[in-house]
């Protein structure tokens, strides 16, 4: 027993002996990127000529090309451009990169970025027309351009500076290109200038810059949903020109007062909302078996014509001009009026994932209000809006 | 002697006022009369902006009666420095990269680093004699889906605020929409000024303002003819342009009806394009041919500007056919064959006036909102007659889209021109 409790005695020294002598580490591993950032083999694009790494030096009307060997940055020479891409489609050259050999970006694409030196002979500029292209073997392009933020000093003049692409600038997600597979870097200029440029090499670069949110889209796949909320989406309403028509008060949520008198010549017969805040608003999954319902108050039904535009597509405006058919006498002055989006001329050539405006002219002396506008669910005879039982 | 002393005087303290004020940064700002309309005032004067999109050709454009430029950009400050010798302000644009140039507007790395290029920018020209209105983008709502856009138009009209309190802030947007007169008044309200360029939509963008409840005050920021991007286009695509006559006398009406009526809202106007550029053809906006010559749309300008005709007028193409069918119609012709182009000009004060007429290929183009394109190089071609109102050539033998322009001009250079496409099949 006491031998067995020396053993452990001993063993625990040895223990706490050891715990002394350990050596520092990270509760995690090194962070993967700067391992690869150093083991990337291909870390040099350009530093002089003799390495012979580059295309498209030949001279045209474009662009003249050479290898200037005095104010190098580095290296016994560097590479003057001069162009002007008013005559030509492309003016370009090409960094073959270690001689063509498959580079694989993946997994420096978060830690790296390119870095080159630029000068001018004279004055200041903080602008170039200048891109950088990355070809994969799948002939696949994404780009990435000077940003200011990564130019050095704020301007390219007489002075080596620093030039920053950070390879997260490139946009190979957009353009589904392989950076895993990467053949080449071109540098291409538009419009006409004049630059040198040298020392062309992959570096450590962190990029703490995100991709925000698509903001511009508001989707819709259920009902019911009211349309044209708040007065700030409304057009058309403007009393410091015309009385025509007014903002009402006889209907929940938005509604216009109508007074059009025949003996009026002026156009402020029309006018729009935005079905949701003026945004892209997407009802592609819906819009076949919606309908647009809102409320008249009227002695007699008027005679009116909707209009629906969407912000991008061949057919940006569809339109129908309603009649007896698309209303319900409710009684008491009220109507209430369904249009089926399909009952609108050409409705297949229209974007429904777009939807920017609906919008009504009166089309004839008329005196009603007209209000609480919602699209709604309806699975009936587009020709016959009314007589869908579900309504 | 003291005579002598007096003037020496004079002309020593009217050189150095002249001096003091051309070195001083003029204050504008928007304000109301008493009629309760909108004004620009330059250093305490009502200022009605009788201008130009304008690169150069400064000391006609000053002669026609015009007093500013709008350029799109700051990357060329002689361009300011020739205005202001010229006595011209500047409405200076800065250039916020639209969405169909590349631009992601989600992109923080290329929006923070365009704000902050800005930035620099309008720290750069601020204090310039010459500037009298920033343009904050140009026509970024052309085919655009990020709304974000605006954040960034926000951003920098209020840093101009914060740097320089001197001079009004404007956007500007291709036509008139409600959907864009609500995210500029909801997300920009550090801007001044709406800007709008309206060719064909200039007839009802008084008005439509109006409707759209824009409040604050507007200018005509390019102006001149319908677009290509509005013209009947043959049943090859190629796109129909008007005669320069035709041309110019729309431009007359559009400024007198329609810019110059409107003193509620209206701050003055630039006209597109006192100079020349290829949108479609080499003619269709450009106030002068490729080589420099004015088109007798500069007297249209000057008679808008001045209410007086120069002394000097270019002749005037009104009509041009080919094979005895009118501009507007299709003209589909066989290789190598013989055909007639007729034009109608009138010649006005002129006695004699020199009649070219010059052959391209078709330059089909998709650029749109003024991105740059290629002009095509002429080409040679036979002709068999040629008189003041009548060419007789031989179409080219390969089959394809042409274009036949006819140049008429006076001695002084003085312009009008008008062409007409064909396809050869």
């Amino acid at each position: 027993m006491k031998l067995i409790l020396k053993i452990f005695i001993v063993i625990l020294s040895f223990c706490f002996l050891s715990c002394g002598k350990m050596r520092n580490v990270n509760l995690y591993e090194p962070s993967k990127s700067v391992s690869t950032f150093e083991k990337f083999p291909y870390k040099i694009l350009f530093t002089e000529s003799d390495e012979n790494g580059l295309w498209g030096l030949k001279n045209n009307k474009c662009k003249h090309i050479s290898f200037e060997n005095t104010k190098n940055y580095i290296g016994k020479d560097h590479l003057y451009i001069n162009w002007d891409a008013s005559k030509c489609n492309y003016v370009a050259v090409g960094l073959k990169w270690s001689n063509y050999k498959v580079k694989n970006l993946e997994p420096i694409i978060e830690s790296s970025a390119i870095e080159l030196r630029v000068r001018i002979d004279s004055g200041e500029i903080s602008n170039v027309p200048m891109f950088f292209v990355l070809s994969d073997y799948g002939g696949k392009q994404c780009r990435a351009n000077i940003n200011y933020l990564n130019l050095e000093g704020g301007k390219i003049d007489t002075v080596w500076r620093k030039i920053l692409i950070p390879l997260q600038a490139f946009n190979y997600k957009k353009r589904d290109v392989n950076m895993s597979n990467i053949k080449e870097l071109r540098l291409e200029f538009q419009r006409k200038g004049d630059l040198h440029i040298d020392n062309i090499r992959i570096v450590e670069h962190t990029h703490d810059f995100q991709k925000t949110k698509e903001t511009s889209v508001k989707v819709f796949d259920t009902w019911p949903i009211k349309l044209g909320i708040g007065k700030e989406h409304w057009w058309g309403i403007n009393t410091k020109y015309s009385s025509n028509l007014q903002f009402g008060e006889s209907f929940k949520n938005e509604s216009v007062l109508v007074d059009i008198k025949k003996s009026t010549k002026d156009d402020w017969n029309t006018f729009g909302f935005s079905p949701y805040g003026w945004k892209r608003v997407n009802i592609s999954s819906i819009f076949s078996t919606s309908a647009i319902k809102f409320k008249i108050k009227a002695d007699k039904i008027p005679k009116i014509q909707a209009f629906m535009f969407s912000y991008k597509g061949e057919k940006r405006m569809i339109q129908k001009i309603l009649n007896n058919s698309n209303f319900i006498n409710k009684g008491n002055g009220i109507y209430e009026a369904y249009l089926p989006l399909k009952s609108l001329i050409d409705f297949q050539k229209f974007r429904w994932d777009e939807l920017k405006e609906i919008r009504f002219k009166i089309l004839e002396e008329a005196h009603f209000e007209i209000g609480e506008f919602q699209l709604i669910e309806f699975r009936g005879n587009p020709k016959k809006p009314t007589q869908w039982k579900g309504i | 002697m003291e005579r002598n002393i007096n003037i020496l005087f004079f002309l020593v303290i009217n050189f150095i006022s002249t001096i003091t004020s051309y070195s001083q940064v003029s204050r504008v700002e928007v304000t109301t009369n008493s009629s309760g309309n909108f004004e620009l005032h330059r250093n305490g004067i009502p200022y009605y902006i009788k201008g130009a999109g304008a690169k150069d050709h400064f000391d006609l454009l000053v002669n026609s009666g015009a007093n500013s430029i709008r350029v799109w950009s700051t990357n060329n400050k002689s361009l300011l420095d020739s205005a202001y010798n010229h006595g011209l302000t500047v409405t200076l644009g800065l250039h916020v990269r639209p969405e169909r140039s590349g631009m992601d507007y989600n992109d923080e790395y290329a929006v923070k680093g365009q704000i902050e290029f800005l930035k620099n920018e309008v720290l750069k020209y601020k204090d310039h004699p010459a500037l009298l209105v920033w343009g904050i983008g140009n026509e970024v709502d052309l085919k655009y889906s990020n709304f974000k856009v605006w954040e960034t138009i926000e951003i920098l009209a209020k840093f101009i605020k914060e740097v320089d309190p001197n001079h009004p802030t404007m956007t500007v947007i291709a036509g008139v929409d409600p959907s864009k007169v609500f995210y500029i008044k909801k997300y920009c309200p550090s801007i001044d000024i709406l800007g709008i360029n309206v060719y064909g939509s200039i007839e009802k963008a008084g008005i439509n303002l109006r409707k759209f409840n824009w409040d604050k005050p507007y200018i005509v920021s390019e102006w001149g003819v319908n677009g290509p991007f509005e013209a009947r286009k043959t049943s090859w695509k190629a796109k129909i342009e008007p005669p320069n006559g035709l041309k110019a006398d729309q431009r007359q009406r559009r400024y007198k009806d329609l810019i110059e009526k409107d003193k509620e809202i209206c701050l003055g106007s630039y006209c597109f394009l006192w100079g020349q550029k290829q949108e479609s053809t080499a003619t269709w906006h450009g106030m002068f041919l490729s080589n420099g010559n004015p088109t007798e749309a500069v007297d249209v300008m000057q008679f808008c500007w001045t209410g007086k005709w120069p002394e000097s007028r270019a002749p005037s193409i009104k009509d041009i056919s080919l094979e005895n069918v009118g501009w507007k119609k299709d003209h589909i012709l066989a290789p190598s064959t013989q055909a007639t182009l007729k034009i109608e000009f009138s010649k006005y004060n002129n006695t004699e006036v020199i009649v070219e007429y010059v052959l391209y290929p078709e330059a089909f183009s998709d650029k749109i909102g003024g991105d740059i394109q290629k002009s095509p190089d002429p080409l040679n071609f036979e002709i068999l007659n040629q008189n003041d109102n009548e060419l007789t050539f031989v179409t080219p033998k390969s089959k394809g889209a042409y274009r036949m322009f006819a140049f008429v001009k006076n001695k002084r250079g003085q312009s009008s021109v008008a062409n007409i496409p064909f396809l050869v099949k």
